[in-house]
């Protein structure tokens, strides 16, 4: 998918401007979300699940070389064939490679966010693969040629109506657009696809290095078909997702699940080690793992390194106040929301992005529900000042970001500015509410109403109930 | 070993962004189990339990097999379920499914026989290498040249669970695999599902449309 964050503010206003899609952002998070404060809440001690998940992702990633390594040692033990993209280009380039070296001519997917990042169906359509998602939400916007709107909701923008429409105009598939009859209709055109396609493309929850394993969560039950009924199964991961031990995974599902839609668990948890054993009655014949750097050695390198805990969960997006309200399509990219601000920059650059980190209070609730513990919003302001330092701040910006400064460094200069405006407040303004203000200032009240300061500031109104003097410390 | 390959490239930058052998020192220490959901005594009670909210079924057969047999052909004729589907090897399985025939109509047939016809809507008999209390999941494997597809294709998954192999959590599971990885473990908890329309759930996506154990002695 081509980044397009520079956009971010248009398509900000536009959805905020959609009433029905503002109704349906708020009801989706605000489900997703306290269906996760109540799993968590059920817990014996969800704050210790945390701060473990937390260290254990960090444990991973402190000595990744190592983990990395052995995990490939031993998926080529099991029979797995790996290979490395550096980036996005080269992923692309071998996945068409492996499609035509083994003959595939028709590929059914399951849900792989990091394929999205390097745009993996194209590499293959312009190698004469057709590829066709095979999770509900990816199927239909895959039908509609839009990009996903959420990490674990790609069609959460979508009405039932619209996708009986889509089933009919690009499927030939009429309905009466109940829910259940439009799952029966994906559920019969995609068992086809499963069973006569030549390769099954799915990411990895987690790829754990002691047994060359990989770990998928789904509810569907699409991931176990992609990666048992067609011959050839691709892996596509990024190097990040490796753990070091089996022991330390079903302590990583659990928070995962919880944290994505407050399940205790999703209905299918698959370990797939390898290929086809001898013996085996079925499952694929070649297992073909692509391990994706993208950008990611250069995080792990730097002060950043914390978004590489992301387990991909969607919990900061559904606590997110501005992704509640513009939802994800604004971020212009793969990933959005807190996460998607911290990784666009990081894989795409800042240069083309920089309004997403600035897309924040930094309320940081995010911060409060990322299960691995990721300082969110302390990342967002590192890059505020990183893209301060690359020069890519507003010269209005700069000079009030300086005032600010100077104003609240010294009391004096900041009690007479005070003074003043409450003084020029009580005359010009009605009622305590700035309504209007000029030029570019106006963006702040075409929405809402300014506080106007008050003409006793509450310092001097406290000391005076106190019976404290001016003067006095 | 050639030190230009992608691999050896890709595991200098991540040797050269870590430092090296700090990352080695740094370890997480045992899991302190009291994190962890708490596991009734009973497994068997557990297991239902935590089944049951998955949106399962489950039956548990003590003495009297019959009337367990009596109760799943109902729900099996309920949703019109008529064959009944074995993996070749699964004798367990095949021995339950033809003592449920009497109480059908019900075709018992195997592999050989799925691919050729169209499924009519059917029920997969597997029995299962593990059961988890603390989720009420059901353990596939392929140990042992196994078949997955009794729980992957039919509309219902019937899971006979024997009671030996109750165990309270995920990581007793694991741990009697890790040594030696078959191709593929899979946890099944519940029936499939999907919220991708409007956030409302539908059980019964690409997968089973439900899945009931028979927890036996």
């Amino acid at each position: 998918m081509i980044p397009t964050p520079h956009l971010f503010s248009r398509r900000a206003a536009k959805a905020l401007a959609n009433s029905r899609l503002q109704a349906t952002f708020a009801r989706t998070t605000g489900k997703f979300l306290g269906a996760r404060n109540a799993a968590f809440a059920e817990l014996p001690d969800g704050e210790a699940l945390r701060d473990r998940v937390a260290a254990v992702r960090d444990e991973a990633l402190l000595a990744l070389d190592v983990h990395l390594a052995r995990f490939v040692v031993e998926a080529e033990k099991a029979g797995a064939v790996v290979h490395v993209a550096d980036d996005a280009a080269m992923a692309r380039a071998i996945a068409a490679r492996i499609a035509k070296d083994e003959g595939v001519s028709l590929a059914v997917k399951s849900k792989s966010m990091v394929t999205e990042e390097v745009a993996l169906n194209d590499g293959l359509a312009s190698g004469g693969v057709v590829v066709i998602e095979s999770d509900l939400g990816e199927y239909i916007v895959q039908l509609a040629e839009e990009p996903p709107s959420h990490l674990v909701a790609p069609a959460v923008h979508k009405t039932k109506e619209e996708v009986a429409e889509l089933f009919a105009s690009k499927l030939g598939e009429k309905s009466t657009g109940e829910i259940p009859e439009l799952v029966g209709i994906a559920r019969r055109k995609l068992r086809e696809i499963f069973l006569s396609a030549g390769m099954g493309i799915s990411g990895a929850n987690f790829l754990v290095a002691e047994t060359g394993t990989v770990v998928l969560a789904t509810n569907e039950g699409n991931g176990r078909m992609t990666t048992t009924l067609p011959r050839v199964h691709l892996v596509v991961a990024g190097i990040e997702k490796v753990v070091p031990r089996m022991e330390d995974v079903p302590l990583l599902l659990r928070a995962l699940t919880r944290s994505a839609t407050g399940q205790k668990s999703t209905t299918y948890f698959s370990f797939l080690t390898g290929p086809k054993r001898a013996g085996d009655p079925q499952g694929p014949e070649k297992m073909h793992i692509i391990l994706v750097d993208n950008g990611r050695s250069a995080i792990l390198a730097g002060k950043y390194r914390a978004i590489l805990r992301c387990l991909r969960c969607g919990a900061c997006l559904n606590a997110c106040p501005v992704y509640q309200s513009v939802g994800g399509h604004a971020y212009g990219w793969v990933y959005p929301g807190p996460m998607g601000s911290v990784l666009t920059p990081l894989l795409t650059g800042l240069y083309g992005s920089t309004r997403l980190p600035d897309a924040s209070t930094l309320c940081g609730a995010c911060a409060e529900v990322c299960p691995a513990k990721i300082p969110l919003p302390d990342l967002l302001l590192e890059l505020r000042f990183d893209a301060r330092m690359m020069g890519l701040k507003r010269p209005e910006e700069i000079l009030a970001a300086k005032a600010l400064a100077l104003a609240t460094r010294r009391a004096g200069l900041l009690e007479a500015i005070q003074r003043v405006a409450g003084l020029l407040a009580e005359i010009f303004v009605k009622d305590r509410k700035v309504s209007w203000m000029p030029g570019r200032l106006g963006a702040w009240t075409a929405k809402r109403d300014l506080p106007a300061p008050a003409p006793v500031p509450f310092r001097k109104l406290w000391r005076k109930a106190r019976g404290i003097g001016p003067w006095t410390r | 070993m050639d030190a230009m390959t992608p691999l050896s490239r890709l595991l200098g930058r991540l040797r050269a962004a870590t430092g090296g052998v700090a990352g080695l020192c740094a370890t997480v220490g045992t899991l302190d189990v009291a994190i962890l959901p708490e596991v009734g005594g009973d497994l068997v009670e557990a297991f239902t339990e935590a089944l049951r909210s998955a949106g399962g079924e489950a039956f548990v057969t003590g003495v009297h097999q019959e009337e367990v047999l009596v109760a799943l052909a109902e729900r099996l004729r309920a949703v019109g379920a008529t064959g009944l589907f074995i993996a070749e090897d699964d004798v367990a399985a095949r021995e339950f499914a033809m003592a449920l025939v009497p109480f059908g109509p019900f075709v018992v047939f195997s592999e050989a026989d799925l691919r050729a016809l169209p499924p009519p809507c059917s029920a997969g008999f597997q029995t299962v290498d593990a059961a988890v209390a603390e989720s009420g999941a059901v353990v596939q494997s392929t140990r042992g040249g196994r078949s997955l597809l009794p729980g992957i294709l039919p509309d219902v998954h019937v899971a006979l669970v024997p009671g030996g192999s109750l165990v309270p959590r995920m990581e007793d599971v694991l741990a009697r695999f890790s040594a030696d990885m078959p191709r593929a473990v899979s946890f099944v908890t519940g029936p499939s599902r999907t919220a991708d329309i409007e956030q409302t759930i539908v059980v019964g996506a690409h997968g089973p449309k439900s899945v009931i154990a028979v927890v036996t002695p």
